[in-house]
């Protein structure tokens, strides 16, 4: 089990031109930015590229890639490195622009491309969930979110009332 | 050690910003090594047991209004 070689391996997709661009997400990519948290998979999001012949994007090109390299299928995921890998095309405006945004981190001898803390703080207020609240909590309280940016974000994607309502529940001393 | 709370929230604020403040390579260990911790409790069994309340998946798009 290590993670490092699923970044490699997306690295190595990403220069023979299998994807675009990648960006990571999810509990892995907080874990750039916060302590780290234990999660089930590896949530990497991506542009899919068309087959040959369709208009229509798949991650076909993606698994053929990785099951070449020894990754196996289960389910929606693609098992690489002992990790369940799950490909997520950019469902939102929001996450359009956390890939276009997303940032190089080093990583010991390889690097990643992760979301930015205030777009995965972003993205958290979206998705909503209790889970999605407390890391957006988590966010907050280690102090690394640009306020600047971050609130331009929460208005840009029409937050503003997700965040003030996050606020009274969980930042507000009052009752 | 002590058993006032407020103590033993501190401390838990302190251990977390020192393992936020870790290099990212050794963060990521720390998710390999709970994720493996994490499979050996659950086991298989686990995991194909219909009846085991499970997250909902990530929408990853606006809510409805």
């Amino acid at each position: 089990m290590d993670i490092k070689e699923v970044i490699r391996a997306i690295n190595e997709m990403e220069a023979d031109g299998v994807i675009e661009c990648y960006a990571i997400g999810g509990a892995v990519g907080a874990t750039f930015y916060l302590e780290p948290v234990a999660t089930l998979d590896v949530d990497i999001f991506v542009t899919f590229r068309s087959e040959p012949g369709s208009l229509l994007a798949s991650p076909k090109r993606i698994f053929d890639y990785l099951k070449a390299r020894g990754g196996r299928m289960q389910g929606e995921y693609i098992v690489v490195a002992g990790w369940p890998v799950q490909f997520l095309p950019p469902g939102t405006p929001l996450v359009e622009e956390a890939l276009k945004d997303a940032v190089r981190s080093e990583v010991v001898g390889t690097s990643a491309r992760v979301f930015t803390a205030e777009h995965l703080a972003a993205i958290a207020l979206q998705a909503g969930r209790a889970k999605d609240k407390a890391r957006l909590l988590q966010f907050v309280e280690a102090g690394v979110l640009d306020a600047t940016r971050f609130q331009a974000i929460v208005s840009r994607h029409g937050l503003e009332d997700a965040w003030r309502k996050f606020e009274r529940q969980f930042l507000s001393d009052a009752p | 050690m002590s058993f006032e709370l407020h103590a033993i929230l501190e401390s838990k604020r302190a251990l977390r910003r020192q393992l936020a403040a870790r290099p990212v390579a050794e963060k990521l260990r720390l998710l390999d090594a709970m994720r493996e911790r994490e499979i050996a409790i659950r086991g298989r069994r686990i995991q194909s047991d219909s009846s085991v309340l499970r997250e909902e998946p990530a929408p990853f798009r606006p809510k409805p209004l």
